[in-house]
């Protein structure tokens, strides 16, 4: 039994399309990460995963159960941890009273082992808390009751470099004991750190479902340059593509052979910057699309995305080449 | 720390109810404090309201004051505290105030993520709606707990003297009234979702109502007034008349019920904002 399945998941808001005939699977113990801008339509899948707005048509299963079924939902939520985007907690209670009070419906069988490693100061009134502390307040919440699925919309912003890798150490940790994690983001980088695969979510469309070091290589790398002879860089290497020239700074995606692009840098003179970084998302799907990605104007257009944008299961992900 | 147990999770309406009435408890005290402080005030100008000749002021006034205001039942000290301070702050301000508070249980825009986190525990939407309504019980309650031995003991202060059951009457019988207005604010929240403008219907209802009362008896078209909550309480009638309308508190049972299942069956349909 998957631990999500959805098929032709679709919610409209009257004429607005928040999601559109969205299907995917993520079998359990799997870390799924579910990308997109903001405002893709990431935290309307999740709503209607949990049963917050029901579907306009198409359905799906969260951990078996119907999510057009509220009494069978319902059952399923308690196997389920979810952190919302925006932390919503009562403001003027401390941590301790509100976690001891969801304890009391959820149970909390897990709650000081999560408290050494995400520690909000628990005997605060919620109100005071920063950001970073109403997500491990969250991240606290949402794995006390040891959960078989866990949803996380946006689980990093506001934590801290430290706290982050905590974080991502832990769910790489879960996954192993076999949670399933459903994780959405719009930061490809923190994707490709913890997750299996990646669904790409385009304008309510899901674009493609491949396994991250597929759409990482496809993605390739953003590179920058600044140097005093600019002409040369980036010029005639395989695998350079969109390479901008901006004064003395070169910047080009690359999704060649690292070691190729090594041996290029290091053939140049008089670099006096470089950087190597991950690609922003929207560049990976410039890269994904090619020209449609380039004229895409937004939703309503994008016709290229609905149709097989990608036979993502036939090259096998064993190539292996990155990190 | 030492006071967590790891308890086995179960009844989760009875626990959001219980969290959330605790929550209320301080501002519900501190509004009991305030009113009791009013009512104390009030009160203490009654000896000198006593003196006035109430027929020649009545006869100054229009024939509609009369009607609302009761003016006549001022000269004891059960109708002078029936129309300054029950009329006013129990069958409006108290009413406008837990039904404002019901209007916020489902949370609107601003709540939104409040409600997500909620409809993500493992509890039906009807009993999450039944345990945020029983959590504005503090609110209904405890005004009618710490007011009537303040008031008591300021009537005697001043040297009269008042009936302690029917002081005991005019508060037990605005639990009912109270719930009915609770649960027209929580209509208003699940079938507004949007928690400002829920509470403005709120009010704007509980206002229309109350007006509909009155002017449905002056306009002699006493059928319209039958589902406003306020035809159900008439502190006056209590501690003048001495009359407790039983049957008003069906009523009163019926309008909180039906507003609280309609709510219900709403709630559970609705998409979360």
């Amino acid at each position: 039994m998957p631990a999500i399945r959805t098929d032709d998941l679709t919610k409209s808001y009257g004429a607005v399309v928040g999601i559109e005939d969205v299907s995917l699977t993520v079998e359990a113990g799997e870390v799924f990460g579910y990308l997109g801008p903001n405002g893709a339509g990431k935290t309307t899948t999740i709503r209607a995963l949990l049963g917050f707005i029901s579907p306009t048509s198409g359905g799906g299963e969260v951990l078996g159960a119907d999510i057009t079924d509220p009494a069978a939902l319902r059952e399923a939520r308690a196997n389920v941890g979810f952190l919302p985007s925006v932390m919503g907690f009562p403001e003027e209670v401390t941590g301790q009273r509100y976690l001891d009070h969801q304890a009391r419906i959820l149970g909390d069988e897990r709650r000081d082992e999560l408290l050494e490693l995400f520690d909000p100061p628990l005997d605060r009134a919620i109100e005071e808390y920063s950001t970073g502390n109403l997500r491990m307040l969250g991240i606290v919440r949402a794995f006390m009751h040891d959960p078989d699925l866990v949803i996380l919309d946006e689980p990093t912003s506001g934590l801290d470099p430290l706290k982050q890798s905590h974080f991502n150490a832990f769910i790489r940790e879960e996954a192993a004991q076999g949670t399933t994690v459903f994780f959405s983001s719009h930061v490809l980088g923190e994707v490709r750190q913890i997750c299996d695969r990646v669904g790409i979510l385009r304008g309510g469309r899901l674009a493609t479902v491949e396994p991250v070091d597929e759409l990482l290589h496809r993605g390739g790398k953003r590179v920058r340059v600044v140097t005093d002879d600019p002409a040369r860089v980036g010029a005639d290497l395989e695998g350079a593509v969109e390479r901008t020239v901006h004064d003395g700074e070169v910047q080009f995606t690359y999704a060649g052979d690292y070691q190729a692009l090594l041996s290029h840098l290091a053939g140049l003179a008089s670099v006096k910057d470089v950087e190597i970084a991950e690609p922003p998302l929207e560049d990976v799907f410039l890269h994904f699309y090619g020209e449609e990605g380039e004229t895409d104007s937004g939703r309503g257009g994008d016709p290229a995305s609905s149709d097989e944008p990608t036979p993502a299961t036939t090259a096998a992900s064993t190539e292996g080449d990155d990190v | 720390m030492s006071e967590r147990t790891a308890e086995q999770p179960g009844r989760p309406a009875l626990e959001i109810a219980r969290f959330d009435a605790g929550r209320r408890v301080k501002g519900s005290l501190a509004l009991s404090v305030g009113i009791a402080v009013f009512a104390l005030l009030f009160t203490s100008f009654f000896p000198s309201v006593e003196q006035i000749d109430v027929e020649e002021y009545t006869e100054a006034m229009p024939e509609l004051f009369r009607e609302l205001f009761n003016i006549q039942a001022m000269t004891s000290i059960e109708g002078f505290l029936a129309v300054e301070v029950y009329q006013f702050i129990w069958v409006l301000l108290l009413p406008l105030y837990v039904a404002y508070l019901g209007a916020g249980i489902v949370a609107g825009t601003a709540d939104a993520d409040r409600l997500d986190v909620l409809l993500s525990l493992p509890i039906s939407r009807s009993r999450l709606l039944a345990g945020k309504s029983a959590a504005l019980a503090p609110v209904i309650v405890l005004p009618n707990l710490l007011v009537p031995p303040v008031v008591y003991v300021g009537v005697l202060a001043l040297g009269e003297s008042i009936d302690p059951v029917t002081l005991l009457a005019v508060h037990a019988l605005s639990i009912p009234f109270f719930a009915a207005c609770g649960a027209i604010g929580i209509l208003a929240s699940v079938l507004v979702m949007d928690g400002d403008l829920a509470r403005r219907v709120a009010l704007g209802a509980i206002f229309a109502l109350y007006l509909l009362d009155s002017l449905s008896v002056v306009a002699e078209q006493d059928w319209i007034g039958a589902i406003s909550p306020m035809r159900y309480y008439d502190p006056t009638e209590i501690m003048v008349d001495g009359s407790y309308d039983l049957v008003g508190v069906g009523a009163l049972l019926l309008l909180a019920g039906g507003a609280l299942a309609i709510a219900t069956v709403r709630f559970q349909r609705v998409d979360a904002p």
